[in-house]
């Protein structure tokens, strides 16, 4: 069942863990969760993931912060990350969350992006695409 | 007669001859009047517009009057014989009026005896119509300048108000050559980028934006515009500067904007929650698809905790938009205090965390006892939350609620001694849609809280530092300074 590819999502909301942990796993994937950015920063470094799933909207702060710092570390930065967020654009579209991401220099763009409510088939097909680049290098 | 006699009558002829065709061809009115004011002759133009009139009284020719016009100017030069000038309005054959400049002067025989008094009107009728719409225009033009909804001020090179309109006069603290910024910030130097100087520097209009401070010291948020004013020769001679008061329009940009925050803070939770009902489902389908009742069971719990979290999102968007005034009923706030220290009972002992109350069991309130339950509620709730989120070995945690009385104020105090807040979540706290909790708040608990406290004319305000803990403190009148509109008013006021 289990085809050997580490997820690492990280969200504040408990049941959205438990929702994306029983998703992935359910397709074969093994899934550690995290609640914030510092949790997840400890959890890269005990077992580095393929991929990462993150809640951008947290409060603490820390999702930007935990980004920028696996960004900058060469071991962690070609990790692809999607990015989850609730927040979106005054039209609601996931366009706009790019946007609003992609206008803040300071951070490197993610490889993905995601709106809640999220589409777990949505999710499943960018997970098995960044997955397959990423094994593709 | 000699020969140079007469060519000397002949040059006298002529030169008669041409004074008498320009006495008819020049381009304005004259006669000549005796003492009674007959006419005893006038030029052609005069004869060709007033018909013939030798002979005529001229107030009868000139105004179709039946006596003497009072300050008769050729009856002036009769009397002193002196020249004399006057304004007139005349009317001619056909009726028409006609503004006149009148000139009279003495007509005198060798002895200085006056004989007869020359009138000369010169027509300004053309340059009187001008003068009326000039005066017209000028009055037009004042009336816009005093009346237009916004500030305009002319100024010269030293930023001295040289013309002020009168809604500029009213609001602020004006006077004639006052420099600008001291009238409109009360400043001692001109203001840095001031865009009157850069006007004079190139002549280009400028547009900005700036916050004046009117004379009761109320800032007006303006949009400033600056145009040069031109003399003659081209060169800048002053600038009009137009401060248009947008202060209306910037306060209902803060409250859409805060409406904005309120309802992408609403959505992002609406969409935390669905998030958690999907969830559920799909952990409760697995369940029954691998045939796993701990699944099943897992699933319908997120559904359930999701469901009840929906709800009290709900109430408390409610409780936001309610609009009616809450009602005045006497309400102890020690016994409400040991209401919601039940509520939060099973939870606190749990948690270990103490709950203490120091509360003047005499103290009375007029208010809603609802809402003061929701503000006490959602404050001890938090204070909970805020020992919860902290996990510090041996620390023993507590939250303490004081009710007091202060002057004409009870005093209630929410204190912690858990995670604490660093200054950019307290500086949140009460301006935005905001949670630091996750799926246990709804993030509008403070805002609840707040408009309780605003409601009842009151104030609310935390100190925290990180580690150390929180204190909310809520002020509240003990005489309402809003009419209550409850029938047990009078028997509230214990002392």
């Amino acid at each position: 069942m289990s085809n050997g590819k580490k997820i690492l999502v990280v969200d504040d909301e408990p049941d959205v863990c438990t929702y994306l942990s029983r998703l992935l796993e359910d397709h074969g994937y093994a899934v550690r969760c995290a609640a914030d950015g510092e949790q997840a920063l400890r959890a890269v470094e005990q077992d580095k993931p393929d991929l990462i799933s993150l809640d951008l909207s947290m409060p603490h702060t820390s999702g930007v912060r935990f980004y920028r710092e696996i960004k900058a570390r060469p071991e962690f930065s070609s990790i692809p990350v999607i990015f989850v967020t609730g927040v979106t654009g005054p039209t609601g579209s996931p366009a706009d969350t790019e946007r609003f991401y992609a206008s803040r220099r300071q951070i490197p763009p993610p490889d993905a992006f995601l709106a809640k409510p999220i589409d777990p088939e949505e999710m499943l097909g960018l997970v098995r695409r960044l997955l397959a680049q990423g094994g593709s290098q | 007669m000699s020969e140079n006699a007469l060519v000397s009558a002949a040059k006298l002829r002529a030169v008669e001859q041409a004074c008498g065709r320009l006495f008819d061809e020049v381009p304005c009115y004259i006669s000549i009047q005796d003492r009674e004011l007959r006419i005893l002759t006038a030029n052609r133009k005069t004869l060709e517009d007033f018909g013939d009139c030798l002979g005529e009284f001229c107030y009868r020719v000139y105004k179709g009057r039946e006596a003497p016009c009072p300050e008769c100017p050729v009856a002036r030069t009769f009397a002193d014989g002196r020249e004399h000038s006057s304004q007139e309005k005349i009317f001619d054959r056909r009726g028409l009026p006609r503004d006149v400049l009148v000139n009279t002067r003495p007509l005198c025989d060798p002895s200085g005896q006056v004989l007869a008094a020359m009138e000369l009107f010169t027509d300004v009728t053309v340059q009187k119509e001008l003068e009326h719409r000039l005066h017209d225009s000028l009055t037009r033009f004042q009336n816009l300048f005093d009346l237009a909804p916004c500030f305009i001020s002319v100024q010269d090179r030293e930023f001295r108000v040289i013309e002020a309109n009168r809604r500029l006069m009213e609001h602020f603290s004006w006077r004639l050559g006052g420099r600008c910024y001291q009238i409109y910030k009360g400043r001692s130097e001109p203001c840095p980028q001031c865009l009157v100087a850069q006007t004079f520097q190139d002549g280009r209009p400028r547009c900005g934006e700036d916050v004046l401070l009117d004379r009761s010291g109320r800032p007006v948020h303006v949009v400033v515009h600056t145009a040069a004013i031109r003399d003659p020769g081209g060169e800048i001679s002053a600038v009009m500067e137009l401060c248009d008061d947008v202060s209306e329009i910037r306060a209902l940009e803060d409250r859409l904007a805060s409406l904005g925050r309120l309802v992408g803070g609403i959505a992002h939770s609406v969409k935390n929650v669905l998030e958690g009902l999907r969830g559920g489902l799909y952990i409760g389908n697995l369940g029954f698809r691998d045939n796993k009742p701990e699944d099943i069971r897992a699933g319908w719990e997120m559904v359930e905790r999701n469901v009840a979290r929906l709800s009290r999102l709900i109430m408390d968007m409610l409780y936001c938009a309610r609009e009616a005034s809450p009602r005045r009923l006497p309400v102890s706030p020690a016994a409400l205090v040991q209401e919601v220290f039940a509520l939060y009972a099973q939870r606190a002992r749990q948690a270990g965390i103490a709950l203490e109350a120091e509360a003047d069991g005499e103290l009375t309130l007029l208010a809603e006892p609802r809402d003061i339950h929701s503000l006490l509620s959602n404050l001890v709730g938090n204070a909970i939350d805020a020992c919860c989120s902290e996990e510090s070995e041996g620390k023993s945690y507590r939250v303490r609620v004081r009710v007091a009385r202060q002057d004409e104020q009870a005093v209630i105090q929410v204190e912690d001694n858990g995670a604490g807040m660093d200054e950019e979540t307290r500086s949140k706290l009460f301006t935005k849609f905001f949670s630091t909790k996750g799926p246990f708040g709804t993030g509008l608990g403070l805002l609840v809280a707040q408009k309780v406290v605003t409601e009842h004319g009151g104030t609310i305000s935390a100190r925290s530092s990180p580690g150390q803990g929180s204190i909310f403190t809520v002020l509240l009148p003990l005489r309402s300074p809003v009419p209550g509109n409850a029938p047990t008013v009078s028997r509230g006021t214990t002392p």
